[in-house]
């Protein structure tokens, strides 16, 4: 049976683990995206 | 298509001839890497002898990345990739004329290693004929990968770090069979079981060098 | 382009934004879903005992590892290559499931060894179907590996394409070499790994409820991460767009460099001296030949 929790916790927590990461990856890359388009449109503004 | 082929692996073994550095370099290597393998075997003659085929075929495939890197690098001197790209030549007949210069380079290396082989790890070769197709076609299908991938990867920095980790996991089936086939051809071996190794060997190269015929134009005509 | 320092990032819908969150709430709950039956619910098998409780997740993720994400990489790689259908729209829906899958594949191989080692008493065993995961494991690295290195979006999507369709065509010739390996070999213990469960009742529901899970897994992080690469792709392209132009305002009048290229090798002068007569005669060779 302890091969079982293992099994499960393995491969469940590295499942969890990457999608945590997909979701930072793209909430981070979303903010720079948008800090990017700010300051270009201020740029075009001036 | 033929011809084309044919001025390409003049040309790169003409380059070969004068420069040798496969001979010079790439064989040595393979000596050294058998040298090697004998070291980490240990003197115990019996496993040496039976895990000659494979160590044979490892170091043909450790020395089939280093001759598949010379060629490419052949090209990058100077733009003459640009210049063979402008020259006319037929992409396939490139590919083939390519594929054919490492693979004579890689028979010149095979039959080094192979009388390497016999002499230090003492095996007897009962059915020869065996021994001699899987080299040729083991080359053919090396060639033929390594033509494709260094293509791939000409022009980039990390080529010689990336090039064996995309190559080699390729050539498995032809480490694979290389070495069932030679197993076979041993004394201790049956010869009728190599057989379908052969079979997987042709198919290997008759796939390989299709997709090289039909896809190298694309693959080349990069930025 | 627009103008200078702008970048263009096409917006994702509302209905999208509903869809993926759909399909990720159900995704959780399948996972869960199948832990409980799995684990507690489920009854164990007379042969294997409790080991049998992995079978829900095992199958699943290899399933999906092997043909979900690989086989929609290969496909997507083809279509990107085929004229008509050239669109980088494949080249990242192909790195996505690249990525994924191999996430995946990492998790076929660990599960699988964590089932190997009480039943075959090994954490590896070189049977044909954990031999030729393993290969393509490193296969779908060196895919991974390849896109690393920086270059223009089209010509990364080529090479990455031929990458995957060569990877792609290897596959069964290494599964069929693998599996000879294995059984034709005389006097080779045949490692069964099927020891197959009586499935019957709940255990067939939660092996199917395991598979609908982790497809649901998949397509929530496919789509997450080939978000991911469309955001990837327009931030480089800002940064490729600004170095020009400051290259541009140095004077560099061929602003158009890209790094990407090793014409000039590291060897020692002489010895590029007699490469480059080397090849010179080669390419006499050649002009003599294509007159």
């Amino acid at each position: 049976m302890r091969y079982v929790d293992a099994g499960y916790s393995f491969v469940l927590g590295i499942l969890f683990l990457y999608g945590a990461h997909l979701l930072w990856r793209r909430k981070r890359l979303t903010r720079d995206v948008e800090r990017v388009a700010a300051a270009s449109a201020r740029e075009e503004g001036e | 298509m033929w011809r084309d082929g044919l001025l390409v692996a003049e040309k790169d073994l003409r380059i070969e001839a004068r420069s040798r550095v496969a001979l010079s370099q790439v064989v040595p290597f393979g000596v050294v890497a058998l040298i090697l393998f004998a070291f980490a075997l240990g003197p115990d003659r019996t496993q040496m002898a039976r895990g000659a085929p494979g160590l044979f075929w490892v170091a043909v495939l450790f020395c089939a990345v280093l001759a598949v890197q010379r060629s490419v690098s052949v090209e990058s001197a100077d733009g003459a990739r640009d210049g063979l790209r402008l020259s006319g030549l037929d992409p396939a007949g490139m590919f083939l004329g390519k594929t054919a210069a490492v693979g004579v380079e890689l028979l010149v290396l095979e039959a080094v290693l192979a009388v390497g082989v016999v002499l230090l790890y003492g095996v007897h070769i009962v059915t020869p004929w065996l021994i001699v197709v899987s080299c040729l076609l083991g080359a053919v299908g090396l060639a033929a990968t390594g033509t494709l991938y260094g293509a791939l990867s000409a022009g980039l920095r990390v080529r010689e770090t990336l090039l064996p980790f995309l190559l080699l996991p390729i050539a498995v089936p032809v480490l694979l069979a290389g070495t069932r086939i030679w197993q076979a051809a041993l004394a201790s071996g049956v010869a009728s079981d190599g057989t379908p190794w052969l079979r997987l060997l042709v198919v290997f190269d008759a796939v390989y060098l299709a997709l090289g015929v039909v896809v190298f134009g694309p693959l080349v005509e990069s930025a | 382009m627009s103008a200078p320092g702008s970048i263009v990032v096409p917006a994702v819908s509302e209905r999208a934004r509903r869809l993926e969150r759909a399909i990720g709430i159900a995704a959780l709950l399948g996972i869960v879903a199948t832990v409980c039956l799995g684990l507690w619910v489920t009854p164990a098998d007379q042969v294997q005992g409790d080991l049998v409780r992995l079978v829900y997740l095992h199958p699943g993720v290899a399933w999906v590892a092997l043909y979900l994400a690989f086989g929609l990489a290969a496909v997507s790689s083809l279509l990107y290559l085929w004229p008509r259908t050239r669109s980088l729209f494949w080249d990242r829906l192909a790195a996505a499931a690249v990525e994924v899958g191999v996430v995946f594949n990492a998790c076929t191989l660990i599960s699988g060894s964590i089932w190997g080692r009480p039943t075959w008493g090994v954490w590896w065993a070189w049977d044909a179907r954990l031999t030729s995961t393993a290969v393509l494991l490193v296969l779908f690295l060196g895919y991974l590996a390849l896109r690393r290195v920086p270059a223009e979006p089209e010509v990364r999507a080529k090479r990455s394409a031929f990458v995957a369709l060569f990877a792609a065509v290897d596959v069964p010739i290494v599964h069929f070499s693998v599996l000879w390996w294995r059984t034709l070999h005389q006097g080779a213990t045949v490692l069964n790994p099927d020891l197959s469960p009586t499935i019957h009742g709940s255990m067939a529901w939660t092996l199917l409820l395991g598979f609908v899970s982790l497809t649901l897994v998949f397509v929530w992080m496919l789509l997450v991460r080939y978000r991911i690469g469309v955001l990837e792709d327009a931030l480089a392209g800002r940064e490729l767009d600004a170095a020009l132009r400051e290259r541009r305002a140095e004077g560099d009048p061929d602003g158009a460099d890209t790094p990407a290229d090793d014409q000039r090798t590291l060897a020692p002068l002489d010895q590029r001296e007699g490469e480059r007569v080397a090849v010179e005669a080669g390419s006499a060779v050649l002009r003599e030949g294509a007159r």
